[in-house]
């Protein structure tokens, strides 16, 4: 007990140590996240009208983010499969900081779903024996459980290692690796049940296809790994962590097969809807080129289509693959290009057109960019938060002396850190 | 804490304190699973509220299930003129929110405009690729006849037009509703009797039921609604025409405050042509089995295998 | 002594027809719409209980849109075959006699066989109508009715000397409340199927066996002129209800007017 108590407050003592610009990132975070808090109390009084959300276009924003967060999640996996099923040295080392990441993209989503609802307050209508749970039938509900499922699992896990570190105990095995390969499977799950969420609904012809599940994860393969990629060359600019070069090598090159993959899915997608062009393609056909002359999600198609295709073939091409002053840019292109994809790409033009052949548009407020970029920043908050403490734990900074119960040496030391190799 | 303000929110709405949402209301349970003692306490407390709110005496009806009885609708598109007076029809009996701005309206009923189809002598020639033979006919590309392509916002001096067909849409009260599937809370349900129901205060407000509905039957309250108290009707019925709040999904759920009653709908009445036409499923004398019977009658996106109790004939 | 009673009779006459018209003004101060169509059922606008009106009608187009009581105005069918098994007194019509201000004074001044200038009674030579200002008031295009393409004429539906009532092929009055009785000799499979709440309209119970207030075939239909160009199935074109609100991102709704298929 006393080595948890000690646990916490080393670890937020750690995390708030910081030079000018740690502070800088953190206050620019919390600004827009307290526009987020703003953005939620006008919708909690005047309602979701401060959407752009309409009865017919009634997914917007918030549920395209919520979709891609929880990609980012999932995509904390291909770290964690090739450390512990591969045993991947450089991966190993680094798998507390995927389970981090895993962590503060369960958040966001969890944010983004608050945004979404129609009644937060209400909240409780789903937990078991006190409301409603509607098992089996609920495809919302079984994401819910996935979700909450894999917070936990990510915590568990990651903390439980990051404790062992800390207080320089092993790891008991028996307990760890059965939840880190339950981890593996549930973080698969995690975005396959998002996707059987949208993809079950034959009134929505464009989700409507057996493609979705497949396309949702490999889009969040490559978009979750780009994002672990630019977060692993932070920490080594930034930190005293070095992360091996085999790591991003073998991130880079997860990214370009599912990249790879998730273009071949867009390419098949394309040519199978528009062969035959029935009815069932108007909400692609929406996308691409417009209908009834509305056209304004054709520039964004495009441009993520282009952006993909860019950071595929820059990600394709060995060299610039582990040219590591070129790799952030596709990182940062793939990054993009999926987020466009998956919110203005999938979600929006799937209410395009109603199922009984309506056709509106859909443009999202400031204060729902305010609410998306807020819970973006209380994300990337938690998220540096806990890479933060992680990493002092596992660069050995932040250890547990017996002999100083409450200090560690690192800060009797007034902050200056011990040199350490890069292991 | 998401709660707290949301029912802070509620509270400040009017300044009648009979008005405000009591905490009871708050933590009331769904309202399947109620109790007779829960439901008449829910009753009063809505009575209470609502009358407060409207200032007139507010009823809100608990009658459930009629026993013996499987709601039934029939419309027929042959008569439809598309005169929307059963869109109107159904605002002046449902008490939804009628405001200016946009998303502060609510019409449960939407009509669509077809149009017949032309084909014209100058199109013949004007299909594509040309050069090897024409692969797709200059004709091709116009809708006619019954389709979910039209216009909904049609406003023509007067209907029904020589070209036109015209096709009411809403809520199809399926006997296998996909919303009901779909639902995590389990608060939108179909009840014994036919009508596929939503218990207000139970609603989350996740919209993954307008997402699940083929027919675009659902609707949802973007804001607190904007109903004046002289338009508002004082007759309700739990499940059916109560004043919704913000955030809640609702639609046509074949007024239940009436047809518990034995009253037609609203939208049945004042149709002008006599297209709708409502009745018991298991009574072989009523409109709509007769119609079953002697009429051709078809569901919209049959092959869904929704079973809507909402049938289209012509005769 | 003829002389007298015929100035007197016209006195009567005018008399009439300027307190039905002072009548008018007097209603056109209250809300009145019209049930089916315009001219045939209106009906006024009055609380049945404070807040609960009789009829809620719609300020765009002057149509009723929902009635507070369906039966309010109504009376008993009467009997028709083949509906002897709808429970007494629940089938009832809004009377239509009524209205029919100027039938009865026809029926007892001048088409009642005894008149003075007229006894005995004779039809007119021919079978057609003859051009007079009162006929001429009530239907359009007397020399060319509308309504069975020069098949029927007036007497064939009108009662030569009870003016005030619908003939049947026997010679014997119909009232004007049950013009089912004499249109379902003609539209057999509209009669049909109205009689099974198929066709037409009929307000209040939905149950078989329930009180329902019918619509009868004149107050949709206007008999003296169903076959007009510009109609549309029989039935007369009609000013819309407005359309739905524009939803949050449209300006306009012009998109639809262009068809959605391009290739």
């Amino acid at each position: 007990m006393e080595k948890l108590i000690n646990f916490t407050t080393d670890y937020i003592r750690y995390v708030l140590k910081g030079g000018t610009k740690f502070y800088a990132w953190m206050g620019v975070l919390a600004l827009l996240s307290a526009g987020a808090l703003y953005a939620f109390y006008l919708q909690n009084t005047e309602g979701l009208i401060v959407t752009g959300m309409t009865s017919q276009i009634h997914d917007g924003l918030y549920f395209a983010n919520l979709v891609f967060l929880v990609g980012v999640a999932a995509g904390a996996v291909t770290i964690v499969f090739p450390a512990y099923v591969y045993h991947h040295k450089g991966m190993h080392e680094v798998t507390v900081l995927g389970e981090m990441l895993a962590i503060s993209a369960v958040i966001m989503v969890t944010l983004f779903v608050f945004a979404h609802m129609g009644r937060p307050d209400r909240l409780w209508h789903m937990l078991p024996f006190v409301g409603i749970f509607n098992l089996p039938g609920s495809m919302l509900a079984w994401d819910v459980l996935a979700l909450t499922g894999y917070l936990m699992l990510n915590f568990a896990c990651g903390f439980y290692y990051l404790y062992a570190k800390y207080t320089g105990v092993p790891v008991n095995n028996k307990i760890f690796m059965p939840l880190v390969y339950i981890s593996i499977v549930w973080a698969l799950s995690i975005h396959t049940v998002t996707a059987f969420l949208i993809a079950t609904m034959p009134a929505r012809p464009m989700w409507f296809h057996s493609m979705m599940p497949i396309r949702f994860i490999t889009t969040a393969f490559a978009a979750g790994p780009c994002l672990i990629i630019l977060a692993f060359m932070i920490i080594r600019k930034n930190t005293k962590m070095w992360i091996q070069d085999s790591a991003i090598n073998l991130l880079a090159v997860i990214v370009t097969w599912c990249l790879g993959l998730a273009l071949f899915l867009t390419m098949s997608e394309i040519v199978v809807e528009l062969y035959a062009r029935t009815e069932h393609a108007n909400g692609l056909y929406y996308l691409m080129f417009g209908l009834h002359g509305l056209t304004s999600l054709v520039p964004w198609f495009w441009s993520s289509l282009a952006f993909m295709l860019v950071a595929f073939v820059m990600f394709l091409i060995p060299s610039v693959r582990t040219n590591y002053k070129l790799l952030p840019i596709a990182c940062v292109l793939a990054f993009v290009g999926i987020w466009i994809e998956k919110g203005m790409g999938l979600i929006v033009p799937g209410f395009i057109p109603t199922p009984i052949g309506e056709v509106t548009e859909y443009y999202p407020t400031f204060i729902e960019v305010v609410m998306s970029v807020g819970n973006w920043a209380i994300g990337f908050l938690i998220l540096t938060i806990l890479l933060k403490g992680a990493i002092g734990i596992l660069i050995g900074e932040v250890k547990f002396d017996a002999s100083t119960a409450e200090k560690s040496p690192g800060f009797a030391s007034g902050g200056k850190p011990a040199t350490s190799a890069p292991r | 804490m998401s709660s707290l303000m949301g029912a802070a929110a509620l509270m400040a709405q009017t300044d009648d304190p009979k008005a405000t949402v009591e905490w009871a209301e708050h933590f009331q349970t769904n309202y399947r699973l109620m109790t007779p003692a829960g439901k008449a306490e829910a009753r009063a407390r809505l009575e209470r509220r609502y009358s407060a709110q409207y200032s007139k005496k507010v009823t809100v009806d608990t009658t459930e299930a009629l026993p013996g009885v499987l709601m039934g609708y029939a419309l027929n598109i042959r008569k439809c003129i598309g005169c929307r007076r059963c869109v109107k029809a159904c605002v002046e009996e449902n008490n939804q929110t009628r405001g200016k701005s946009p998303g502060e309206r609510i019409e449960w009923i939407q009509v669509l405009r077809m149009e017949r189809g032309e084909f014209a002598q100058d199109k013949m020639n004007a299909g594509y690729p040309e050069g090897l033979g024409i692969q797709v006919g200059g004709n091709a590309y116009t809708p006619a006849g019954q389709v979910l392509e039209g216009q909904y916002h049609y406003e023509p001096e007067a209907v029904p037009e020589k070209d036109a067909t015209y096709m009411p849409i809403a809520c199809m009260q399926c006997e296998k509703p996909p919303c009901v599937k779909v639902c995590p809370v389990r608060t939108t349900y179909r009840e014994a009797d036919g009508p596929v129901v939503i218990d207000y205060n139970w609603c989350i407000g996740c919209r993954m039921c307008m997402g699940a509905c083929p027919y675009w039957a659902r609707r949802i309250n973007l804001t607190t609604p904007v109903l004046p108290k002289d338009e508002m009707n004082p007759v309700t019925h739990y499940l059916g025409n109560r004043p919704r709040m913000r955030g809640v999904v609702e639609k046509c759920h074949w007024c239940l405050q009436r047809t518990r009653q034995g009253r037609y709908p609203a939208c049945v009445e004042v149709c002008p042509v006599g297209a709708r036409k409502f009745g018991n499923l298991l009574d072989p004398e009523s409109e709509v089995s007769l119609i079953l019977a002697r009429k051709n009658v078809f569901r919209l996106k049959a092959e869904l295998n929704t079973f809507p109790k909402f049938f289209y004939f012509y005769d | 002594m003829k002389k007298i009673t015929l100035s007197a009779m016209i006195l009567a006459f005018c008399g009439g027809l300027i307190s039905t018209a002072l009548a008018q003004t007097a209603l056109q101060a209250e809300t009145t719409c019209f049930e089916s169509r315009k001219g045939a059922s209106e009906v006024v606008k009055r609380d049945l209980q404070p807040g609960w009106p009789n009829v809620k009608c719609s300020t765009k187009t002057g149509a009723v849109l929902w009635w507070g009581d369906p039966f309010d105005g109504t009376v008993p069918m009467g009997d028709m075959p083949l509906l002897e098994k709808v429970p007494p007194g629940h089938a009832v019509v809004k009377p239509r006699s009524e209205k029919l201000a100027l039938m009865p004074m026809c029926g007892t001044a001048c088409h009642n066989g005894v008149g003075p200038q007229f006894n005995p009674p004779k039809l007119p030579i021919g079978k057609k109508p003859a051009p007079i200002p009162t006929m001429a008031a009530m239907v359009p295009d007397l020399q060319n009715l509308q309504h069975g393409r020069g098949r029927i004429w007036c007497l064939d539906c009108h009662h030569t000397t009870q003016r005030n009532k619908l003939v049947d092929n026997f010679g014997d009055p119909v009232s004007f409340d049950q013009p089912q009785l004499l249109c379902g000799k003609c539209h057999g499979d509209k009669m049909r199927d109205w009689r099974d709440g198929i066709h037409g309209k009929r307000i209040g119970e939905w149950a078989s066996t329930g009180k329902k207030r019918w619509f009868t075939c004149t107050e949709c239909h206007n008999p003296h002129n169903v076959q007009d160009g510009a109609r549309n199935r029989g039935f007369v074109q009609i000013a819309p209800e407005s359309p739905p609100q524009l939803p949050k991102g449209m300006k306009d709704a012009k998109h639809e007017l262009v068809h959605g298929v391009a290739h």
